[in-house]
């Protein structure tokens, strides 16, 4: 048996604990069954227990799974081990959610009984399959939100968990809300979806796309587990999972060209594709330059690498967040081609878009340059402030032309392009110097 | 088997390691030693492969660090400053667990954990829970889990801090043990009147560097450490020292010096006539118990008064 797994067992699923478990879970069913109707069933009991077991309190479980490790002192230890990152992986996520499982699992066929009986077995099996993945998928997303934490060491481990368990929680809830409003679209006879353009259930494309997030979500974990076992990851499923991203949001353009009645021309076609992978880039840019370390020693060492020409040890290093900027700048630049080729007015945005995120990108790198290794939140308030004050003040002073200055928008002149580009060089140069070593002491003495 | 060139280790904002350069031979104890805050532990997480040097390179075994860790690390064992157990296991099953950590299969991790825990004392506390375990019964714990899977190199970061006298002495004995095994040990502590026991050669490391830029050889049995105090200051007794036969200077001035003599009582006594002889007015001439510590201090000094 994976040793990790073995030991987690010894210390998650006692038998005085599973059985506790079985006799909490006896006695609300016992009580479900006593009430009157009106106030809940067995159905409805298990189900409420089964997001405990496994949805609140699962998630809590895998993300202390690492965390616990690191605050208890384990984790060097298990760090020098021979257990690989695929086994260190499923060791911990259902190992320490062993007794989680446990309960769940005595919750499942009260839960899916009344679906066997008034749907048949094939929408049991589809949502028993659901539940389960619903819940692997919460505890696989606080897994990886606390081993993303471990990398950016904030020293506090009770936010951490918490947080991870938050990111866990809310993972499996949208997409249960998800779910749940299918019924709402299958009502109104909505029973199908269309997708590069082929036409899917629209429950079972659901529960695909489930199964899909679940596996890059495990894919994660395993390469986050890679890197702290000392494993070296390299690019190239990064690059994968954002181009998954594009082509999987790209496929509900024609949905979208439909529900909005819009152009439907073949090169608004792609020119929409292109417009949603760059929204999509970009988001994931933001989300990954918030969340990574950004160490100024490694983007130091980096930049060593480059100056010395050593451009596949380079590259094969970047983080995610700076595939993820690549990425964003390449789909903005070809999206900027072929807006100009149709003489479009959205190539000033298009083109002043990736000058701020260049701005916004630096901006994070500057401050945690300066700050030695910390400072997020310092950088986002500096761009909740250009964001959402700036906007508000200039709005006030009957100012607003002046906001395409500091945000992309529409309709915006060409100036916008200049500016979005003259602030992100600015601040990039800013942030490159703030990467050298003793840039804190210089400052302070100045 | 150890070997360490020109490492540089950055944390943000200050480097802990400025271009450590430094050779482990197979099969001895070698005591890092230093001030707090002096990079012992860095350098020790460095050779562990946990963590990545700037520049520079650490290879085990011919294994680099930034190419193989994995590889490097299925050869060591390394027990942190400050190390954590499963409190809640048994003293079995933490050796157990450890065991199939480190690749040790489901039907040899059992006699595996026995060994260990025989190995360090533990075999008549197998049922025990870690977590009931005293100070210095935890560490041998963990020493235990460390050298479970018998590496060839076993790194310690303050073993003795916090043993009681009793307990030290039994890690001096252990460490000797896994030495004559075949073991390659590096042991940081603060004790240095303990590292004579055990190690044969000292490393002192201040503000990111090797004081004095190489190892000193703590103990030779064929060669006695002797401290020499004149009492007329002499200019030139480091000079005379140095050539006499079988005798190495370690720091010397004009009004002592700390020597090794190769040989035994004849040749200490030739030595002391020769120095009488040449009219050297010696007051003190003997085996000396406190050398280390002043090598220590005359390095770290030194280093202090460096710029």
């Amino acid at each position: 048996m994976n040793p990790e797994l073995l030991r987690n067992l010894w210390l998650e699923a006692s038998p005085i604990r599973l059985a506790l478990i079985a006799g909490l879970v006896l006695l609300v069913f016992a009580a479900a069954s006593a009430v009157p109707p009106q106030w809940g069933s067995a159905e409805s009991a298990a189900q409420v227990l089964y997001w405990f077991f496994v949805v609140l309190w699962g998630t809590r479980n895998a993300a202390l799974s690492v965390v616990a490790e690191i605050r208890e002192r384990t984790w060097d230890g298990q760090k020098l081990s021979s257990i690989g990152p695929v086994q260190m992986m499923w060791g911990k996520l259902l190992g320490s959610t062993a007794a989680n499982w446990f309960g769940g699992l005595l919750c499942l066929p009260p839960m899916v009984a009344p679906v066997l009986a008034g749907q048949g077995p094939r929408a049991a099996l589809l949502y028993a399959g659901m539940m389960l993945a619903l819940g692997l998928f919460a505890q696989a997303a606080a897994l990886l939100s606390s081993l993303m934490l471990v990398r950016r060491n904030t020293g506090n481990w009770r936010l951490d968990t918490f947080l991870c368990q938050v990111a866990g929680i809310a993972a499996a809830f949208s997409y249960f809300t998800l779910w749940r409003s299918l019924d709402a679209f299958q009502t109104s006879g909505a029973e199908t979806l269309v997708w590069w353009g082929q036409v899917f259930n629209l429950r079972a494309f659901h529960l695909v796309s489930l199964m899909v997030f679940l596996t890059w979500a495990l894919i994660g974990c395993w390469r986050m587990m890679r890197a702290e076992l000392r494993f070296a990851n390299g690019p190239f499923v990064w690059l994968a999972y954002l181009a998954f991203l594009c082509v999987y949001e790209a496929g509900f353009a024609p949905w979208l060209v439909h529900r909005l009645h819009l152009d439907a021309a073949p090169l608004f076609d792609t020119i929409l594709r292109l417009v949603m992978a760059v929204f999509t880039l970009t988001a994931t840019t933001y989300s990954m330059v918030f969340l990574e370390p950004k160490d100024p020693v490694r983007m130091r060492w980096l930049g060593e690498q480059l100056r010395a020409e050593h451009l596949r040890r380079a590259f094969l290093a970047l983080d995610a967040w700076m595939l993820s900027y690549g990425a964003a700048l390449a789909a903005s630049l070809v999206l900027v081609a072929l807006l100009m080729a149709r003489g479009s007015p959205l190539v000033l945005p298009a083109a002043a878009l990736p000058g701020f995120l260049t701005r916004d990108v630096a901006i994070f790198v500057l401050v945690r340059g300066v700050a030695q290794g910390k400072g997020d939140l310092a950088a986002l308030a500096i761009l909740g402030a250009l964001y959402v004050l700036v906007p508000l003040i200039l709005r006030g002073a009957g100012l607003e032309a002046l906001l395409a200055l500091f945000l992309p928008r529409l309709g915006a002149p060409p100036l916008t392009v200049i500016a979005a580009w003259a602030q992100g060089l600015v601040m990039a140069w800013l942030a490159l110097r703030s990467i050298r070593p003793g840039i804190r002491e210089k400052l302070k003495a100045a | 088997m150890i070997v360490l060139r020109d490492l540089v280790f950055d944390y943000p904002g200050h480097r802990a390691l400025h271009g450590v350069s430094l050779r482990v031979e197979p099969r001895t104890i070698t005591a890092l030693v230093g001030p707090n805050g002096a990079g012992k532990t860095t350098l020790l997480r460095c050779m562990a492969a946990l963590e990545t040097p700037y520049a520079g390179s650490v290879t085990i075994d011919g294994l680099d660090t930034r190419e193989a860790p994995r590889a490097i690390h299925a050869r060591l064992g390394y027990l942190p400053d400050f190390f954590g157990l499963y409190d809640v296991l048994s003293v079995r099953r933490c050796l157990h667990y450890a065991a199939r950590a480190h690749g040790i299969g489901s039907a040899q991790a059992a006699g595996a954990a026995e060994a260990a825990a025989a190995r360090v004392g533990l075999a008549d506390r197998m049922e025990q829970a870690a977590g009931a375990l005293s100070r210095g019964l935890r560490q041998r714990l963990a020493i235990a889990q460390a050298i479970v899977h018998q590496p060839a190199v076993l790194l310690l970061d303050e073993p003795a801090a916090g043993l009681d006298p009793r307990a030290r002495r039994d890690l001096s004995r252990l460490l000797l043990e896994l030495r004559a095994d075949g073991m390659t040990l590096v042991v940081s502590s603060h004790i240095l009147a303990e590292l004579e026991d055990y190690s044969s050669r000292m490393i002192i490391v201040d503000q990111g560097r090797i004081a004095g830029g190489q190892a000193i050889t703590v103990r030779d049995a064929a060669a006695a450490r002797l401290r020499l105090s004149l009492a007329a200051p002499h200019d030139g007794l480091a000079d005379f020292l140095a050539r006499q036969p079988g005798v190495t200077v370690i720091a010397a001035d004009a009004a002592g010096a700390l020597l090794t003599l190769r040989g035994d009582a004849p040749e200490r006594a030739a030595l002391l006539a020769a120095l009488v002889g040449a009219g050297f007015a010696v007051s003190a001439f003997a085996e000396d118990a406190r050398a280390l510590e002043d090598v220590y201090f005359a390095q770290v000094t030194s280093g202090e008064r460096k710029p």
